[in-house]
């Protein structure tokens, strides 16, 4: 009845464990007469591979918080998927979790997918103690005896530096550190496949960032799981992600290997992007962005970057670049990289 | 010149917490003094962990909250002695803030360009409209805006980035000797970033006004700051100058920050990066990437 | 103004319901001033005859037409519930916001104050001043002494918004603008406010014209003047429901939930528009 832990597969397989096509998510509303559609994810495809830390970069209004919801399978109205597929390996067939039966869905939960939201804080209950989150959340999917679990529990939690005792305290009596590594612990106690993990620590102090990206990367080595990491923060992508993809505008406009964007970074927006973070030691001005990110209820026109752009020209304001291979597994949306012009 | 603009003395605030059988005091500020010296604008930055004790701080300077000891003097005054709306006019005419949130900075159901009307209009005297929109668009032409943009528009119809830049010409109509910004770019996209940045020098150098820039992000404090101050529960553990301070740290406290933070660059081991920067405790796997 | 209204009409089919049903319930008020005699005359028609064309609601056992009584009735107890909605809400304006907004002794002074007539019962209030009073006793005192009374629990509510709205960083900016505190009180704090009060008023004066029934039906008003309470008084010393002259009792119950569900409605179908996150939306912000 209780599925048994297994273990996950090893890591450099090649059959992706995640395929996305083409999503297009959209926020349609109607109040009182006005009717408003926001193209929050409009036509994103990516692979992401077995054991692999696949990292999306964007900023506000990028779309990336609706994609890893899409792909979730959170979708509640006015939030609607109007086109392409999200397949995960563990369950074909259905071109989404939001179209999967109820039974499937809590088959895969915790077990095979599990997700990290933002603030975890919110996660647990705040008027329970922490053990009863994995006591609800985690045992069905283990199963066995229940003091075997709790030795589990508490060997899981070891490996996040965290006592026995926070299985007995209140959330509010942790420190916000944690809480994120306990919400962590619950997030892998199950061995999933895939963990999708939003802003995991972006409310966190520096020093409680790097340690809790560290026992990410740990977990993630020791299980072979595979991760989405979500963040604005260019700093934890570099620090832990093997690929890395960069959203704007609800499109991606890049994607390589982690080093490979920091090394040689091709669209425009990743080239000042990166350029424009200031470095202690580092005495070299730095300039921002021109411009604002654009309102993804009434988008510009063919590239959506083209406003800001230094080298748009007459073909970037009318068409709509797609996202083509430039280099072994770099791949780029934009027609001054195709002409072979830089930055 | 020897006159101080801000000076800080022996500055604490404990808050008690905890009813009738347990009470708690909590140092958030724990005798903390430091000075600014007039005629000399300068970045001051004021690093630290959550919890440190840096907003706190800012809002005691701002006179938003009184200290549980010690004494703040702006210009000579003492804060404590405050009272009064024409002695609080004067004292805003000094001292400005930015806050965090540029959506939460304004009201959402008002339109902008109503604040920036009320400041000129009650910092500088009586004035017809004409000359009052004008100063209205030079405040703004400063930080890169323009009065037309933003005439008629309400905050959420523009950007972080251009909400905060309002924010900041706003507190420029009040013509203030000392902006006290508590993590004014944390909350703004990292490719906006810089421009605002950028914007705090161009205010010390041309307009001579000093600023105490509150953050957690080590690298811009090191980008633009004159000064730096780290505070670790409420303490002040190091000051100085900036490059000093994260070159070349002295207290444990600041050397930990610095190898904390997560610089936006991969090391490559093979071409032999400083390893103080990169956590060399999470190995890049060559074998896994393409 | 005239712009909301024709939003709420086209879009809300609740505020359409509303809107006819206070229509026809004042329309009848209006009618009042047509009135072909007035409404303290008894015996002016045949008593007792049940509804028919020519008296359209029938006639009570005082000889008086159901019809025209009961626009003389509706227009006093609406007038009525008007007034008692409208002096507290005055009050609890007032109370609430500079009470939110100040914080400290005024505060705990004003809440004190709140506190004590919140927990004071109405009733036995309303009656002690029937029987101090007597012949004195007016329509118009009665309001009033509704009216402060009927503040407190909204006073509350207006306050803990305003707290909230105190602490926002918004608030500090204003202060830091130069702004006084009448001008951020009026200015940035009530729009947040207003919808509280609209559907405070709803309520208040849905419990005052029921206040007002109560006592006149107990016959504790001033009974010479017509209203709801009044008609059913009347028709309770007559006893109506035993003689079987249900439509002096039936017509005035109608009217005046009639008048009840219109109020509701509009005060609903309003409020989901006054709402100051319905109206971010409508302009484009938060969503």
């Amino acid at each position: 009845m209780h599925a048994n832990v297994q273990q996950a597969e090893t890591p450099g397989d090649v059959q992706p464990i995640l395929r996305v096509r083409d999503l297009q998510a959209h926020y349609r509303t109607t109040h009182l007469g006005l009717r408003r559609g926001v193209r929050a994810v409009d036509g994103v495809s990516f692979n992401v591979r077995r054991g692999e830390i696949f990292g999306l970069a964007g900023e506000s209004s990028s779309g990336k918080t609706t994609l890893i919801k899409s792909i979730a399978g959170v979708i509640r109205p006015p939030l609607e998927i109007v086109g392409g597929t999200v397949d995960f390996a563990f369950l074909p067939g259905f071109g989404g979790l939001h179209r999967a039966p109820p039974a499937e869905l809590a088959r895969i939960r915790w077990r095979h997918l599990s997700y990290i939201v933002q603030g975890s804080m919110s996660v647990l209950n705040p008027v329970r103690r922490v053990e009863s989150a994995f006591l609800d959340f985690a045992y069905p999917h283990i199963g066995g005896h229940r003091k075997q679990f709790e030795q589990q529990v508490i060997a899981h939690l070891a490996r996040m530096r965290l006592e026995p005792s926070v299985l007995t305290a209140f959330p509010h009596e942790l420190s916000g550190g944690m809480r994120q590594r306990a919400t962590l612990a619950l997030a892998t106690i199950c061995r999933p496949d895939f963990i999708i993990a939003d802003e995991p620590t972006t409310a966190l102090d520096v020093l409680v960032q790097k340690e809790v990206l560290g026992m990410m990367r740990g977990i993630q080595r020791e299980t072979g799981s595979s991760i989405l990491l979500v963040t604005h923060d260019m700093g934890v992508h570099a620090h832990v992600t093997d690929r890395l993809g960069i959203m704007y505008a609800g499109r991606l406009v890049e994607e390589a290997a982690t080093a490979e964007i920091f090394r040689n970074p091709l669209h425009p927006y990743t080239r000042h992007l990166i350029s424009s973070l200031p470095r202690i030691g580092d005495d070299a001005p730095r300039a921002g962005l021109v411009g604002s990110p654009p309102n993804l209820a009434d988008p510009p026109p063919g590239c959506r970057f083209h406003p800001r752009c230094p080298l748009a020209t007459e073909i970037c304001r009318g068409e709509v670049p797609a996202i083509r291979e430039a280099d072994n597994g770099h791949r780029v949306a934009c027609f001054a990289v195709e002409r072979g012009s830089r930055a | 010149m020897n006159h101080l603009l801000l000076d800080v003395c022996e500055v604490s605030k404990t808050f008690v917490r905890g009813g009738l059988l347990s009470r708690q005091t909590i140092a958030a500020v724990n005798q903390v003094s430091f000075q600014l010296v007039a005629g000399r604008p300068e970045i001051l930055s004021v690093i630290g962990g959550s919890g440190g004790g840096k907003t706190t701080l800012a809002r005691m300077i701002l006179n938003i909250e009184a200290p549980t000891s010690g004494k703040l003097l702006l210009d000579g005054i003492d804060l404590a002695a405050i009272t009064g709306s024409a002695a609080r006019l004067a004292f805003m005419h000094k001292v400005q803030p930015i806050f965090q949130n540029p959506f939460e900075s304004f009201n959402p159901l008002k339109r902008l360009d109503r604040y920036l009307f009320v400041t000129r209009r009650r910092f500088s005297g009586a004035a017809g409209q004409g000359t009052i929109e004008a100063a209205v668009d030079a405040a703004l032409h400063k930080v890169g805006l323009s009065l037309e943009e933003v005439r008629h528009r309400y905050p959420h119809e523009l950007s972080g980035g251009q909400l905060q830049r309002v924010a900041i010409a706003r507190a420029l109509l009040a013509e203030p000797k000392l902006l006290v910004a508590d993590e004014p770019v944390s909350m703004i996209d990292a490719s906006l970033r810089m421009s605002i940045v950028n914007l705090f020098r161009t205010l010390r150098d041309d307009l001579g006004i000093s600023i105490i820039y509150i953050t957690h992000d080590l690298a811009t404090a090191y980008y633009v700051s004159d000064r730096i101050m780290i505070m670790q529960e409420g303490r002040i553990v190091e000051c100085g100058d900036a490059r000093t301070v994260l070159n070349a740290p002295r207290h444990s406290y600041t050397r930990q920050l610095r190898d904390a933070v997560l610089v936006p660059e991969v090391a490559d081991a093979a071409c032999g990066a400083s390893p103080g920067i990169y956590d060399p405790t999470s190995p890049a796997a060559p074998e896994r990437r393409t | 103004m005239a712009v909301l209204l024709r939003n709420l009409l086209r879009h809300s089919p609740e505020f359409r319901i509303g809107a006819v049903l206070i229509a026809v319930v004042l329309l009848l008020a209006t009618l009042a001033s047509v009135s072909p005699s007035p409404p303290e005359i008894v015996y002016v028609v045949p008593p007792d005859l049940p509804p028919s064309p020519t008296y359209w609601f029938g006639t009570t056992s005082r000889g008086q037409d159901v019809f025209w009584q009961l626009s003389f009735a509706i227009r006093n107890t609406l007038l009525f519930g008007c007034n008692v909605a409208l002096t507290s809400r005055v009050i609890a304006l007032t109370v609430g916001l500079i009470s939110g907004y100040k914080g400290g002794w005024t505060d705990r002074a004003l809440m004190s104050v709140n506190d004590t007539l919140i927990v004071i019962p109405l009733l036995p209030i309303l009656v002690l001043f029937y029987f101090v009073m007597r012949d004195q006793i007016s329509w118009l005192m009665l309001a009033l002494i509704m009216a402060c009374f009927g503040w407190a629990y909204d006073a509350r509510l207006i306050r803990s918004v305003v707290m909230s709205l105190r602490a926002r960083e918004f608030t500090q900016t204003c202060l830091f603008s130069g702004m006084s505190t009448r001008q951020i009180l009026t200015e940035e704090h009530l729009p947040y406010v207003l919808p509280i009060v609209f559907s405070t008023t709803m309520n208040n004066m849905v419990w005052s014209i029921g206040l007002e029934v109560t006592l006149a039906v107990l016959g504790f008003t001033d009974i010479d003047r017509p209203t709801i309470g009044g008609m059913i008084y009347w028709a309770n010393q007559h006893t109506a429901m035993v003689a079987g002259v249900w439509w002096w009792i039936a017509f005035p119950t109608l009217t005046v939930v009639v008048a009840f569900i219109g109020l509701f409605l509009l005060a609903v179908s309003a409020n989901a528009y006054i709402d100051p996150r319905s109206r971010l939306w409508t302009t484009g912000g938060a969503s």
